[in-house]
């Protein structure tokens, strides 16, 4: 390791663009996956504010927001002694009326509203709850104004030919695609206008919250057909909806894919190149008869401190992006992706060294003798 | 510094030029090319060479000298014949048989320096007995030290190629053939890039491994220059070997433009 950390930092100017070249595939697949991490949790706001344990929604249910409508006597069959209560949760997407022309589609969420409520978001303070209670009254965060074609609080406009009126804002709340609209559950009801006796979830709390999953393997043995989830599960359930029936998904996948070919090829060249200047050094190596695996690991030796020069390179560029992307967008790196975005690109780089170990069958000791 | 040091130096005994041979070598041919192109490098050529002597081949450009080297030295496969080195055919080893043979036994010196442009002097040494006899860090710090101590090259040690002058350059790499203490060194116009100052010292040292560590040396050269310095001499002409005269020194004294080499 010591001859192939030499080598690479005497020649460092023949190694640099695989550094770079690494650290560019590095910084890709970790803020392309960042970002998609952060563009996916926005779907899964409603389930990871609120303070509920347990989601039991209908069978087909796909994601949070595109729930559909289930008995709320469906609450009996949590009535086990493991979960503290139960409470219905209605949600549904409807148009917005713009007052300023045009419509928006919005996601309109109701939840019981009183300070032991399981379904309100926890950005609901005391105030905004009691300003809720009243009829039609709605919160938005701060940041939909534009897109709702209103300006301030207090503004009033249509859903389905009901007026609604904002009565307070939170933050940090907007939406992947309509607005979330927060209110009371009378309020939903009157906007949403569901069948007599439905909701689109069931939420509970657990006495302890560790009971969640044994509470969620029990409903599943029901001969009713329940979909039930503890909130982690009903969590990454519909993030994971949208990252594979969205496009995209695919395009910041393949964004991240094309990055580490490019980190591929360059790391691959440059160190094929490294290898063929010094095929003479080499032949008089194989002419001591130095076994060829010597020879092979100096060069994956060389492949793997090129890749960790290139991770410890892209570390500063990718905190660096992502403080800046956290203005505009949402760009989340937990250990476990950043993690896993260095064991990817160093395989590429180490598998870039296997495809360079080519280069060593030309080593061939008897063109040293004129 | 180069004068005052031996290979006794290291721990190894003066051994006098014995009779037996170390390496034989019988009907020995090697032809490049085929049908009419066809062109016989070698022309069965047989020798023996001895251990504690330097023996240099020589003959005019094109006349097989570097084909005989590679031959003898396992690098190049003859048509027919055979090397045999204490009672072991060189040419009925398989490839990974040779490669360990070649570890064990045989030291190279080619006219191009061959040095890795990164790594230090002591480290180009190092990496033979790192990477070839599995040595300990500690133990090859301490034979290289030694080595580079005989090649005069102890201040120069942590220099790269780049920082070292031609000659040092060819010392170190004499010291990476001989680190390893081979009963063979095959040396390939070791002083064609050097002056005779240089090449002087180059020649000594390796005739200094010859005697004082009883090694069996073949140098390839042009230079005649070189002749006084070795105990025989063969040449090669046309993929034909002749003997030599038995003294050398005389050959170079009596006229050493007429060997025409």
């Amino acid at each position: 390791m010591s001859y192939a950390l030499s080598t690479l930092w005497y020649e460092r100017q023949r190694y640099m663009p695989a550094v770079l070249a690494v650290a560019f595939s590095c910084l890709l697949i970790a803020l392309q996956c960042g970002l998609l991490l952060g563009l996916f949790s926005i779907t899964s706001i409603p389930i990871d504010e609120s303070r509920a344990d347990i989601w039991v929604g209908h069978p087909a249910v796909p994601s949070v927001d595109l729930g559909m409508p289930i008995p709320e006597a469906w609450q009996s069959y949590l009535a086990l002694p493991e979960v503290e209560r139960t409470e219905p949760y209605m949600e549904g997407f409807a148009y917005w009326k713009k007052p300023t022309g045009g419509m928006e589609l919005v996601l309109v969420i109701g939840t019981r509203l009183g300070p032991d409520s399981i379904g309100a978001i926890k950005q609901l303070t005391p105030e905004l709850r009691t300003l809720l209670s009243e009829p039609s009254s709605i919160v938005i965060d701060e940041g939909e104004f534009a897109r709702l074609g209103i300006d301030k609080v207090g503004d009033t406009a249509e859903i389905i030919n009901k007026r609604v009126r904002v009565v307070g804002t939170v933050k940090g709340l907007r939406s992947l695609a309509g607005p979330y609209l927060f209110c009371s559950l009378d309020t939903a009801r009157k906007i949403l206008n569901p069948p007599p006796g439905q909701c689109t979830f069931i939420l509970a709390k657990c006495h302890k919250k560790s009971d969640a999953p044994k509470v969620v393997a029990h409903l599943r043995e029901f001969p009713k057909k329940l979909s039930p989830f503890t909130t982690e599960e009903f969590s990454t359930h519909s993030q994971l909806h949208w990252l594979f029936k969205t496009k995209a998904g695919i395009a910041l996948g393949l964004a991240a894919a094309l990055g580490l070919l490019v980190g591929a090829v360059v790391t691959s060249t440059t160190l094929h190149a490294a290898t063929v200047a010094s095929l003479k050094e080499y032949a008089v190596l194989r002419a001591l008869g130095i076994p060829r695996w010597r020879m092979a690991m100096m060069v994956i030796s060389q492949a793997f401190l090129v890749g960790l020069s290139g991770i410890i390179v892209s570390l500063p560029v990718i905190f660096g992006i992502a403080y800046l992307g956290n203005v505009v967008a949402k760009v989340m790196l937990p250990p476990e992706l950043l993690g896993g975005a260095f064991a990817i690109t160093m395989t590429m780089a180490m598998c870039s060294g296997l495809f360079a170990l080519r280069s060593l069958r030309h080593v061939e000791p008897v063109t040293l003798l004129r | 510094m180069i004068a005052t040091m031996t290979m006794q130096d290291l721990g190894m005994p003066a051994v006098a030029p014995t009779t037996t041979p170390t390496m034989k070598a019988e009907g020995i041919t090697r032809s490049f090319g085929s049908g009419d192109t066809k062109i016989f490098a070698l022309r069965d050529v047989s020798l023996e060479l001895y251990p504690g002597q330097i023996t240099l081949l020589m003959g005019p450009s094109g006349s097989g000298k570097s084909t005989l080297l590679a031959v003898l030295s396992g690098l190049l496969h003859p048509d027919t014949g055979s090397v045999t080195i204490q009672n072991q055919d060189l040419w009925a080893m398989t490839e990974r048989q040779r490669e360990a043979f070649r570890l064990q036994h045989f030291g190279f010196v080619f006219q191009g320096y061959n040095l890795f442009p990164a790594l230090t002097a002591r480290d180009q040494l190092e990496m033979i007995l790192r990477w070839g006899n599995g040595a300990s860090a500690r133990d090859a710090r301490e034979k290289t030290d030694e080595m580079l101590d005989i090649l005069g090259l102890s201040k120069r040690a942590h220099l790269r190629p780049l920082q070292l002058s031609g000659g040092e350059k060819q010392r170190v790499a004499i010291g990476r053939a001989l680190i390893k203490q081979p009963g063979f060194v095959f040396a390939d116009e070791p002083t064609a890039a050097l002056d005779w100052k240089h090449g002087q010292h180059v020649i000594e040292l390796l005739r200094a491994a010859a005697h004082d560590q009883a090694s069996t040396i073949l140098v390839v050269a042009h230079d005649s220059r070189i002749i006084p310095f070795v105990d025989r001499v063969l040449l090669l002409e046309d993929g034909v070997l002749f003997e030599g005269p038995e003294k050398p020194g005389e050959l170079f004294n009596a006229n050493p433009v007429q060997t025409g080499y």
